[in-house]
């Protein structure tokens, strides 16, 4: 559904997306996972076709980015940053203006069906700036969904929102999922990301890792042991010259050291450890959350290296 | 153009509930006109013909000024308003064309502005008949006319465009109305001309001054056509 080379974006001087590469297929739910600041608006602006690559090419719902926009657009359909209503305007006015612009069969009825569906048509004449924010978002999906589009776009859809309004948004996400629909979501939340994605990509300007979250998250857990020395032993790190050991850290008077596969691995570490001089105190295996891997991505620290 | 006219219809009903733009829109030209009404019963009581047909021409003075006035408050809160409201984006991610977004901003002000500026007008002849009696007909020569019927669209359209490319640059409402009041300008020029040489205005003053404004209207309408492109507005507009 969304196949993107190479996607490049500047402004001026600064790289705000470079070179991504995606492979989303029909049905998924992508999570597009990065900090503030990563680039993920500007992705999703690009993949709607709003704004324009510096450079590299994409394929977006069967249609070719930059050649034929205005039909991407119409298979596409976009949660903004921002909710975006026209306040003076009815809930069921935002709706149909929106629905007009689409090449939506019947309007009035699938503004109709949307607003029951999320809960929103007794409210339908209030205008839309007096609804409560949780609202305001669920509204602003409902647009997103009017003209029934291939991929939805939802760029941190549960930004700003109490606990209890995000909580609403995550379930009617998660009831949107379908295997006709790919739902490309932008979040910052990792948690989010976790709960709802089928896959996720870490990004920050570069994509970092793309995994489904449990696949991201075993590529860690496990594969670090930590060895807490009696003694500080300096220079051991670099003298640790065994092949399986793919990095070793050190914090304090711990070595945090990666290796594939902890459970045959160990002794022999240990026993080289000591080789070396090393007084082990204890041996433990790093736990990594999915959240661990995150901010260790976002810091630029290489997790994988 | 369907979508054209949906965004029009949007704008409208939009406009209708700012009462910013409701003032701007009914209530000033009301007010101009109700002036010229007073003025004009003011000549009449002077007596002296030529005093009332000078007050009747200073009357018509306004309906040159009311399409550059009128359009002022509709183009700035549709460019500002979908600023502030963030609405800019989503409509954006939507088929519509930059042509016909463009083109949707532009006459959902200019239309109201000649359409409001010749109700005025007929309004004020009306006024004027009831309150006076009479129409000074020979004061409302040609050259008025061609002027209040071929120039007000002309003077709305600069105004608008006017109003859209400061508007593009603003981020508040009140700053892009200040910036934009230097659009009123080509409608005072026949009130400064008629005052220094103290003739009526003349027909070949009218098509120069159309002239002018052709050429005005076209370039502020290249550069504001530029300006309203989506990248454009999502990656350079305040
Ligand atoms: N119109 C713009 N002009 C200049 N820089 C921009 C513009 N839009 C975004 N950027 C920059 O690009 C980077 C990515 O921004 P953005 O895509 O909004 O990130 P995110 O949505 O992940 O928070 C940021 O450094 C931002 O400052
Ligand atoms: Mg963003």
């Amino acid at each position: 559904m969304i196949q993107a080379q190479g996607l490049t974006r500047r402004f001026g001087t600064r790289l705000a997306v470079d070179g991504l590469d995606l492979d989303v297929p029909r049905g998924e739910v992508f999570g597009f996972l990065g900090p503030n600041g990563a680039g993920k608006t500007t992705t999703i602006r690009m993949l709607a076709a709003l704004i324009a690559p510096t450079s590299g090419s994409a394929i977006v719902a069967g249609h070719r980015l930059g050649e034929a926009n205005r039909e991407i657009r119409r298979r596409v359909g976009v949660l903004t940053e921002t909710p975006g209503l026209y306040r003076r305007l009815s809930a069921r006015d935002n709706l149909l203006f929106f629905a007009r612009l689409y090449p939506v069969r019947e309007p009035e009825r699938q503004v109709e069906r949307y607003l029951r569906l999320f809960e929103l048509w007794d409210r339908r004449d209030e205008p839309a700036g007096s609804l409560s924010k949780g609202m305001r978002q669920k509204l602003a999906i409902a647009r997103a969904l009017l003209h029934e589009p291939e991929i939805l776009f939802l760029d941190e859809p549960t930004a700003g929102l109490d606990p209890e309004a995000a909580k609403t948004v995550r379930d009617l996400i998660e009831a949107l999922r379908s295997k006709d629909r790919t739902i490309f979501l932008c979040t910052h939340n990792l948690d989010e990301a976790d709960r709802l994605c089928d896959r996720i990509g870490l990004f920050r300007t570069r994509m970092l890792a793309v995994g489904a979250p449990a696949a991201l998250k075993k590529e860690m857990y496990g594969r670090r042991t930590v060895v807490h020395l009696a003694s500080p032993s300096p220079g051991i790190e670099q003298a640790l010259d065994l092949p399986f050991v793919t990095k070793v850290e050190r914090l304090d008077d711990r070595l945090i050291v990666s290796l594939a596969d902890p459970d045959a691995e160990n002794p022999a570490l240990v026993r080289r450890l000591v080789e070396l001089g090393a007084e082990v105190r204890f041996v433990n295996e790093l736990r990594v959350s999915l959240e661990d891997l995150y901010l260790d991505l976002m810091e630029g620290r290489d997790a994988k290296a | 153009m369907r979508r054209l006219r949906v965004l029009l219809f949007k704008e409208w009903r939009e406009s209708l509930r700012n009462k910013m733009v409701v003032f701007g829109v009914v209530l000033l030209p009301l007010f101009l006109v109700g002036i010229s009404v007073y003025m004009i019963t003011l000549g009449e009581g002077i007596g002296d013909p030529t005093a009332s047909i000078v007050m009747f021409n200073t009357s018509l003075m306004y309906f040159l000024l009311l399409p550059t006035i009128i359009p002022l408050a509709i183009a700035v809160y549709s460019i500002v308003g979908e600023k502030e409201q963030t609405t800019l984006e989503p409509l954006l991610a939507t088929p519509i064309s930059d042509l016909e977004l463009f083109l949707g901003k532009a006459l959902a002000s200019v239309i109201p502005a000649v359409v409001v500026n010749w109700l005025s007008f007929g309004l004020f002849l009306a006024a004027t008949r009831i309150v006076v009696g009479a129409v000074p007909l020979q004061a409302l020569t040609a050259p008025w006319l061609a002027s209040i019927f071929g120039l007000s669209p002309l003077l709305a359209l600069f105004s608008v465009g006017v109003t859209m490319l400061v508007s593009s640059r603003a981020s508040d409402a009140r700053a892009a109305y200040q910036f934009s009041s230097f659009a009123i300008l080509p409608g005072l020029v026949p009130l400064i001309v008629y005052s220094s040489k103290q003739t009526l205005v003349d027909l070949r003053l009218v098509v120069a001054e159309g002239a002018v404004l052709v050429v005005l209207c076209a370039v502020i309408l290249y550069l504001a056509i530029r300006v309203f492109r989506r990248e454009q507005i999502l990656t350079r507009w305040k």
